[in-house]
């Protein structure tokens, strides 16, 4: 009902504003908080340094897999795992930044869409024959696909008689070096867009209207929250959206015991996100987060200081998931009560965030829920 | 609700009061008429109502639908031919719906008030319809596994979901989904099952009057024909909830059914689908007490009801549709803007109580449809959020609800 009333409001005011002005690229902020330093830490501090950090390591995912398809082995197989949950680790780091060249790449769907279609896949296989670039294989590429090669063909050793003396082992081979270098040129793409002249727009793009880049960050960062990692790591396989549980749909289903490892990632980089944390010592913060906007603003609900209030509210959901089992199968399977739980604490703050941080920072929502089919 | 059985209750106890010929000492004159409390009605402890043609029918659209999708399977000729069933061809997978003489493009924009006199118009909706089905075949199934860009056909990423456009971007098997809501179901139920000319055809009336029942069925014509109306919207639900339907809306078929039932759950319009039920349950009791004052404002209300269905998912639409385009997501656009031009050639079966005729001309339906494919050479590659907002206030104008307002419904 609430949300609604705000987003009828939100209409309206998207169509009060596209009647009075016609080029909306010119709105200027109408509070005074420093956009352009705001800008300048996101792109320099955090998004930049977290796409060089994934880049480094999909180069160690890709030098594995050379590896491990020249020569399988146990140990040529212990190092791509290792590798490929390092870059999946360091992917958990971006992949709320779906803006510029990876919204227009599909860049969060093509590395990370779960469950993977381990059928697909096969049939690629045994006909030797596959096309990544089609949306319709997005379902058998990127970090889902890896962890099936990787982890969802029996024991160690007969995976390793797939790539090895199997019927289809050069094709499984190839398959696989085909998913790595496909996810380091889609990467590769997004990278050097921000290194030349995306950059350069995005930190003067400071204007308030749906176009400015305040606006398209806030909105990719809120609708990864609510859909990637609220519903996606939790809620979808919790069975909120389905009345019965999916632990099939779990991130990660053949490895099954980073789950949570990945989600805890993914909730640190969102908390460091909204506090404008730089990437590491080297890329120290300049100060300026959605955390100080909202704290020059003076936001407030109920008495309390809004960016309080969320910060509160991620360490309570960070406090459900310290519950967890590392594997969300089994949680899911034994107690899904306290997967519920860790969604509920994690769906307070789409609240706090997508209705009253944005009402306070003046943006529109830009998305809305699918129709569903 | 109430206040028509108020009045109409206050009516008969003022007319009776005048009424010499009263002889049970107390009121008098026709009872109120009361709709139970389910879709039930009986005679000699018997059920009055069928509606299984209704049910194959949707069951049919339900398969062809499916069947856009199969390109390793599905022919021009194969689609043709279930879209135009004819009886004992299989068709379909379902022998029951191949064994029968029914067909959906028989029912597609061939309403009695529409179309008994319009030959013309109703030979080219059919086209239309068939030619989604040419489209389909001959420049999206043969580019199944091609990108698409803007003038080739192929596949386009919506999120995680693939979808599969013409050169122009349209998802013709969206149109023709969406569209059948509106040529097949909506006319039929509107302008043929709840219309005059078709309750009071013939000895109908009479007929009814008198209790006199259709052969060997146990429901007078009239009852009957009610019935199929009813059945168009809730043909799709399981048998033993069809006199209960409201605990599963939006769940029993890809029609009208699903689209009452999301138009329903958007605050702004909650209790569109339990005024659309109350009125069929109380215009089918008025045809039992041969009250047709009350069965004809019932009628009434259901027409406006389900215009305006019509009318509020063509304007969520285009306005979902118009997010995506302004950020970027050509995919999850063209899928909504694919719905919605189903929904705007839907809006010709919309009925005017007043005048008995569409709220919107044939003409002005058909510049909607220009307009939305003609803001550049590529069709829905080039709309623009302007020519959205104008279809989208155009439609809005003739219905007491806003833009806005259908926009927030999901």
């Amino acid at each position: 009902m609430k949300k609604n009333i705000t987003f009828i409001l939100i209409i309206l005011l998207a169509f009060v504003s596209a009647c009075g002005v016609d080029d909306t690229s010119d709105i200027q902020p109408t509070d005074s908080y420093d956009r352009s330093a705001l800008l300048v830490n996101w792109a320099d501090n955090i998004i930049i340094p977290g796409y060089a950090n994934f880049s480094q390591k999909l180069t160690a995912l890709e030098v594995a897999s050379e590896d491990f398809t020249q020569s399988p082995s146990a140990i040529s197989l212990d190092g791509i795992r290792n590798s490929w949950l390092d870059a999946n680790i360091a992917f958990q780091k971006i992949s709320m930044f779906e803006i510029g060249r990876a919204q227009t790449l599909n860049y969060r769907n093509r590395l990370n869409v779960y469950p993977t279609n381990s059928q697909e896949i096969e049939g690629y296989i045994s006909a030797n024959s596959w096309n990544l670039e089609l949306p319709s294989t997005i379902d058998a590429q990127g970090f889902s696909a890896l962890d099936y090669l990787l982890y969802g063909l029996g024991t160690d050793q007969e995976l390793l008689e797939k790539f090895t003396t199997g019927p289809n082992a050069s094709s499984y081979k190839m398959y696989l070096l085909d998913l790595v270098t496909t996810m380091q040129n889609l990467t590769s793409e997004v990278f050097s867009d921000w290194n030349n002249g995306y950059r350069a727009s995005y930190i003067t793009n400071i204007s308030s209207s749906a176009s400015g880049s305040v606006d398209q960050t806030v909105n990719a960062f809120l609708f990864y929250y609510e859909k990637a990692l609220r519903a996606g790591k939790v809620g979808i396989p919790a069975g909120v959206f389905s009345g019965s549980p999916l632990p099939q749909n779990v991130e990660s289903y053949y490895n099954q015991t980073v789950s949570k490892l990945l989600l805890t990632q993914a909730l640190n980089a969102t908390v460091d996100f909204f506090n404008g944390k730089g990437f590491s010592s080297e890329y120290q913060s300049n100060g300026f987060s959605l955390n100080s906007y909202l704290e020059a603003l003076g936001s407030e609900k109920n008495d309390a200081s809004l960016q309080t209030l969320i910060n509160n509210q991620f360490q309570v959901a960070f406090s459900k998931i310290e519950l967890l089992n590392d594997n969300f199968i089994q949680q899911i399977t034994n107690d899904n009560t306290k997967m519920l739980e860790a969604y509920d604490e994690l769906q307070r703050n789409v609240i706090l965030m997508k209705v009253d941080m944005l009402q306070a920072l003046s943006i529109d929502v830009n998305y809305v829920d699918a129709d569903g089919d | 609700m109430k206040k028509i059985l108020l009045l109409s209750c206050f009516i008969s106890i003022f007319l009776s009061s005048c009424d010499t010929n009263d002889d049970s000492g107390l009121c008098c004159g026709p009872d109120p008429i009361i709709a139970p409390q389910n879709y039930a009605f009986l005679r000699n402890n018997e059920s009055t109502v069928k509606f299984t043609g209704q049910t194959t029918r949707i069951f049919m659209a339900e398969e062809i639908i499916s069947a856009l999708k199969n390109n390793d399977t599905q022919t021009q000729s194969s689609l043709l031919a279930m879209f135009d069933h004819q009886e004992g061809a299989a068709d379909f997978s379902d022998p029951e719906l191949n064994a029968s003489g029914k067909s959906v493009r028989s029912k597609t924009a061939a309403s009695s008030d529409y179309f008994s006199a319009n030959a013309t118009e109703a030979a080219e909706i059919k086209s239309m319809f068939d030619s989604y089905i040419g489209i389909q075949t001959s420049e999206v199934f043969p580019n199944w596994n091609t990108v698409a860009t803007p003038g080739v056909a192929g596949q386009i990423a919506d999120g995680s979901d693939t979808r599969y456009i013409g050169a122009n971007g349209l998802e013709y098997n969206q149109a023709f989904a969406k569209g059948l809501i509106g040529a097949f179901v909506t006319d039929q139920i509107l302008n043929n099952y709840l219309s005059p000319s078709v309750l009071d055809a013939g000895d109908n009336v009479s007929n009814n009057d008198n209790d006199i029942t259709d052969g060997d069925n146990n429901y007078t014509t009239m009852e009957h024909k009610w019935d199929e109306a009813y059945g168009y919207l809730f043909g799709g639900v399981a048998q033993e909830n069809q006199a209960d339907p409201l605990p599963s809306i939006g769940q029993n078929d890809s029609f009208l059914n699903k689209y009452v039932g999301k138009t329903n759950s958007d605050s702004d319009f909650e209790g569109i689908a339990q005024e659309i039920f109350d009125a069929f349950k109380l215009g089918r009791a008025a045809i039992v007490g041969k009250d047709y004052d009350v069965r004809n404002t019932q009628a009434a209300i259901l027409q406006e009801k389900i215009s305006q269905v019509i009318a509020i998912r063509a304007v969520y639409y285009l306005q979902t549709g118009k997010l995506s385009i302004e950020s970027g997501n050509f995919g999850a656009a063209f899928h909504d803007l694919s719905e919605g031009y189903g929904f705007l050639t839907s809006l010709r079966f919309t009925r005017d109580t007043q005048t008995g005729t569409s709220i919107f001309t044939r003409s002005e339906v058909g510049s909607f449809i220009s307009e939305l494919m003609s803001d550049g050479p590529n069709g829905l590659w080039d709309v623009t959020p302007a020519t959205l907002d104008t279809i989208s206030e155009q439609i809005a104008s003739k219905f007491d609800f806003t833009v806005a307002q259908a926009a927030s419904s999901n």
